[in-house]
């Protein structure tokens, strides 16, 4: 396969209100967020030529939540265009796509986008996500805690590694305004005494439900140079979907689809895991933070309880993850908090929580970056530098 | 008194299967090709692709496989059944699959626990498969 290492780059990133925005649909979040970031790579209108949409989970089926709609309401024609699901892995999958787009000259810029009114609208968020809704499956909580219990059992996963997780998501949150959790600290003691919800899950092992939006665009490296940020190169990309439904699946303890996918990334990207300065991991609960990065060699299965310590993860630590406090204390957009991320601090504009002096870790470099779907059914890693 | 919970939902595809389970029997698609056990349902084989296959008879013994708690209610319904138990039931057969573990105490659930299957006929429309710790394996 022809190697994409460094053919494509992030040129924008578009953000919108976020948290509890009532009185707003799921389409005015993808197209705010659309335009901060058509707006923030400097771009004309008539310069964006293809559109990827992560339509609303609530809005699956609904004809009204179409990229031809984003389109129209942006005042694009485009000639690459596309609804995109690979669930929780989208965002990932979504850069990879449009990446080879701009590559094979399908699109010059791509912009790609989710939002979702997932707090204040009729989420779906508690539906039975593979079926189950019969026996009280309710969310993806279901899916997850049963991996986890299976993680517990085969190689001594739970609350003493997953705690480590959402303190540091915590303390990253504490630096970062927009966050949902910014004005609250969370001690270990706190950990513990959030309520089980669905055992072994505590409340804290479990990322939030937001409402807002996120956008970013992709073009080529040759392109990219224009623009009026500073470009992110996608060095590494993979992707790998085992699909196989919970009670099926075999990898329910690991390995997920982040060894495959990663090891594929790695290799396009000519880096290592020593080379990894910071990751953005797709954070739904603890447990996926500590299968990806066990996916990604930097443990081994079983041996995350000694490697992910809060102080090694948080500010000033020697190995920052969800440097934004992620989907379980910033926001959930679906990974989309991920990627954005990464590129916000790759470019140096992430403010009191920015990698590097401002915060005690090393400067990035290069940041990893994953996306996950279903019940640990889809998977997609990046490797971006700046 | 009517029952509140939500219902499997059933559809063109997996509608032989919620037809057995009203008649007391657990049946899964057996590929007719190369003798795999599939579930949940589908038009073919995942292994093979065939598209022929019976319906067959599963002894409904089967051990835990994984399980989970739930403490909080999300649908009103569930409000009295808080904690209750969901669990991957590793069947005998091949196959796992998602069910409630009913009748104990819930830390009394470990996984590798034999369980046994009984249908809990919740309207007179449906029955649910769902299992009870068992006596030996
Ligand atoms: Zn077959």
């Amino acid at each position: 396969m022809e190697s994409m290492k460094d053919k494509a780059a992030i040129v924008g990133v578009g953000y919108t209100p976020q948290g509890k925005v009532p009185g707003r649909s799921s389409m005015s979040f993808h197209i705010e967020a659309a335009r901060n970031a058509i707006e923030d790579a400097g771009l004309k209108i008539g310069q964006v030529d293809g559109l990827l949409m992560q339509p609303p989970m609530a809005a699956i089926g609904d004809p009204m939540v179409a990229p031809a709609y984003l389109a129209q309401k942006l005042g694009l024609r485009v000639r690459f265009m596309a609804a995109h699901d690979v669930w929780g892995a989208s965002a990932g999958c979504m850069a990879q796509h449009a990446a080879w787009a701009v590559v094979h000259e399908l699109a010059d810029y791509v912009v790609c986008t989710y939002g979702e009114n997932a707090l204040s609208g009729t989420s779906e968020y508690g539906a039975a996500l593979n079926g189950g809704i019969e026996y009280g499956m309710f969310g993806a909580v279901a899916g997850y805690a049963l991996a986890a219990r299976r993680g517990i059992y085969e190689f001594g996963a739970g609350p003493e590694t997953w705690k480590e997780i959402a303190v540091a998501a915590r303390k990253w949150a504490n630096l970062n305004p927009a966050a949902r959790y910014h004005d609250r600290p969370m001690s270990y003691e706190d950990y513990y005494n959030s309520r089980l919800i669905v055992d072994p899950f505590r409340l804290f092992d479990i990322c939030l439900i937001s409402d807002g939006g996120r956008a970013f665009i992709v073009t080529t490296a040759e392109r990219a140079r224009d623009c009026k940020k500073k470009p992110v190169y996608i060095m590494g990309m993979g992707q790998d979907h085992s699909a196989t439904n919970a009670p099926q699946a075999t990898h329910l303890a690991g390995p997920i689809g982040a060894k495959v996918s990663g090891e594929e990334a790695y290799k396009m990207a000519g880096v290592t895991r020593k080379d990894i300065d910071a990751c953005e991991i797709y954070d739904c609960f603890t447990y996926t933070v500590e299968l990806t990065l066990a996916g990604y060699g930097f443990f081994a299965p079983g041996e995350g309880k000694d490697f992910l310590k809060a102080e090694r993860l948080a500010p000033g630590g020697d190995f920052p993850v969800n440097t934004s406090g992620g989907q379980l204390s910033e926001a959930y957009f679906q990974g989309f908090t991920a990627l954005t991320e990464a590129i916000v601090q790759l470019r140096g504009e992430a403010g009191k929580r920015q990698l590097g002096a401002v915060t005690k870790t090393r400067e990035p470099e290069i940041i990893m970056v994953s996306h996950n779907g279903g019940v640990l059914q889809t998977h997609s890693t990046l490797i971006l530098r700046r | 008194m009517s029952y509140e919970k939500p219902l499997p939902i059933i559809d063109e595809d997996n509608a032989p299967y919620w037809e057995y389970a009203r008649e007391h029997q657990l049946r899964m698609q057996k590929c007719a090709g190369c003798g795999h056990i599939r579930f949940p349902v589908s038009l073919v084989c995942p292994r093979c692709h065939s598209l022929e296959t019976e319906w067959t008879k599963l002894s409904g013994k089967g051990k835990v496989y994984s399980y989970v708690i739930y403490h909080q209610a999300y649908h009103p319904a569930y409000k009295d059944d808080i904690p209750y138990a969901v669990a991957i039931i590793q069947l005998k057969e091949g196959p796992r699959m998602e069910s409630n573990i009913t009748d104990c105490h819930m830390e009394d659930i470990e996984i590798g626990m034999p369980v046994e299957l009984y249908f809990d006929d919740v309207t007179g429309d449906v029955s649910l498969p769902k299992f009870r710790l068992g006596e030996g394996g």
